[in-house]
């Protein structure tokens, strides 16, 4: 058993070496095409984490009619941070509202003096949970904000909003149609790479179907030459990817005008670097079989 | 006993061309038996559904007693073990030594490697290409590219050895020593087939000749004197 194994690794790697051009053809062939699904699926994975990014910003606000008596914030507080999906809550009254307003004058601060200290209303900041950042999460907290409290105004970036959710709309739709046809792409050319291949030793096959070889005899060491080559093609299509995520990737996004400061781009996490070279090896073996079904036949 | 047996085989590529037309035939073990015809006539496919490369559109097909025409592609390998084929064309892998190409026949069938290496020096020695274990095919005469095919399709001892047009590319010399070859592995008991429409051969080496015309087998004579 331990001899035949051998013997069906030596022949893998014989055919190899006696096939350079073939081989490094089929390598590159998956490296390329390994290498431009990943990078797509980066870039969609790094817009996505962009996105979430921002949508940390969310927030809404409830401007009251009247500013609540010091007993009530803390109990308004209590019963707002019970909406599920509140994420945190917080009191603004109105002279804290005007220091803040203050402060955002600047230079031109002096304009408020002598205005009532109580001009602006009270008002409650509300974070929102981030499954929640979204128009329908939104439209609940405001429907329940307004059973509860006596609200003069909401302010939660409603037009952002929408728009902000189209993109996202869009994003994923462009990723699933793009990904999809790149993933046909991918196993479409190796598949026929590996089918021209398999063509130029079809005598090699042929003689060995004729002096009696069985068909598992014959299939093996090709469809283990497949999982070398996928295996040395989903590696390299790792040292691509780095490289693209080094050079191109990793500036290009970094000057992208609505990145915001201190945002690290991800790199694929190891098990995704797992799934990518055993992709490679997944790749390799079914384009080998399913091209020998065409060429080996007793 | 009959090694060879065939019971109103027709093998139909079309709708209507069929290239074996309804032939019975038996050949005996340890037979040398020519098949002649135009080319065109069936010779060809004939041997082609003995080693099971085409399934007979109808009728049956005996070997060594067993109807290989319900093989499966597991029983079809290990009958391919017992019989040698030869072609015209040769089939040598041309990427390969003489040695490997002759270990090939052994390694499809998982035989060890001492045995491997043994027998095929003993084949190679039988047909005289000893000395040219590590050359490529192509470095050597037609001849003795054919003499490997013959010593691949000889190492694995078959019952029997198929040869289609083995001289067809040979010069008559060469052809002679082939056929010496083929007669040899005969008298060692393997029940030799050997398509060829050149008719020097039987005059020279008088052997039974089966003949077909349009995939008919038309003719069956016995050799005048052996």
């Amino acid at each position: 058993m331990l001899d035949i194994i051998r013997y069906f690794i030596f022949r893998a790697l014989r055919n190899m070496r006696q096939w350079p051009f073939l081989c490094f053809a089929s390598v590159l062939t998956m490296a390329v095409a390994l290498a431009t699904v990943a990078t797509f699926f980066l870039v969609v994975v790094n817009i996505d984490q962009l996105a979430a990014r921002w949508t940390k910003e969310i927030q809404v606000i409830a401007y009251l009619k009247k500013a609540p008596t010091q007993n009530n914030i803390a109990s308004l507080t209590r019963k707002l941070k019970q909406i599920p999906e509140v994420e945190a809550v917080k009191y603004v009254s109105p002279a804290v509202a005007m220091k803040r307003f203050k402060t955002h004058l600047g230079n031109d601060a002096s304009l408020l003096e002598g205005v009532n200290k109580n001009l602006l209303p009270a008002s409650f900041e509300l974070g929102i949970r981030p499954e929640f950042r979204n128009q329908a999460g939104i439209a609940t907290v405001i429907n329940k904000l307004e059973n509860q409290l006596e609200v003069d105004d909401l302010r939660y970036g409603q037009q952002w909003l929408e728009r902000f959710n189209n993109f996202a709309e869009m994003l994923r739709f462009v990723s699933i149609v793009l990904g999809g046809f790149l993933l046909f792409a991918t196993l479409f050319i190796v598949s026929n790479t590996i089918k021209l291949t398999l063509y130029a030793r079809r005598d090699e096959l042929e003689i060995m179907a004729l002096v009696g070889a069985t068909m598992r005899f014959i299939k093996i060491p090709f469809v283990l030459e497949g999982a070398i080559q996928g295996l040395l093609g989903g590696l390299l299509s790792l040292g691509f990817l780095a490289l693209a995520f080094v050079f191109i990737l990793n500036p290009s996004l970094e000057s992208f005008w609505l990145t915001p400061s201190g945002f690290n781009l991800i790199f694929l996490s190891a098990n995704q670097q797992i799934i990518l070279v055993l992709s490679g090896v997944v790749l390799g073996v079914l384009g080998s079989l399913s091209s020998l079904r065409r060429f080996v036949r007793i | 006993m009959a090694m060879i047996q065939l019971f109103n085989v027709t093998k139909k590529y079309g709708a209507d061309s069929a290239a074996v037309k309804d032939m019975t035939l038996q050949i005996a073990k340890g037979e040398f038996v020519y098949i002649t015809g135009a080319s065109g006539a069936g010779k060809t496919t004939l041997l082609r559904m003995l080693y099971s490369a085409e399934k007979p559109t109808k009728g049956q097909i005996l070997i060594d007693r067993q109807n290989i025409t319900r093989f499966n592609s597991r029983q079809i390998a290990f009958l391919r073990r017992k019989i040698g084929v030869v072609f015209q064309d040769f089939k040598l892998l041309q990427s390969r030594t003489v040695y490997e190409n002759v270990a090939f026949a052994l390694e499809a069938q998982g035989k060890k490697r001492y045995e491997v290496s043994k027998k095929v020096y003993q084949a190679l020695k039988e047909v005289g290409l000893e000395h040219r274990l590590q050359r490529k095919p192509l470095e050597l005469s037609g001849g003795e590219q054919q003499r490997i095919a013959i010593a691949r399709a000889l190492v694995v001892d078959p019952l029997i050895l198929l040869a289609d047009e083995p001289s067809g590319n040979l010069d008559q010399e060469v052809t002679f020593e082939i056929m010496d070859l083929f007669k040899r592995a005969n008298a060692r008991g393997t029940t030799v087939l050997l398509a060829t429409h050149d008719h020097s051969l039987n005059k020279r080496f008088p052997r039974r000749v089966l003949t077909l015309e349009q995939g008919k087998l038309i003719g069956d004579q016995q050799p005048l004197a052996v």
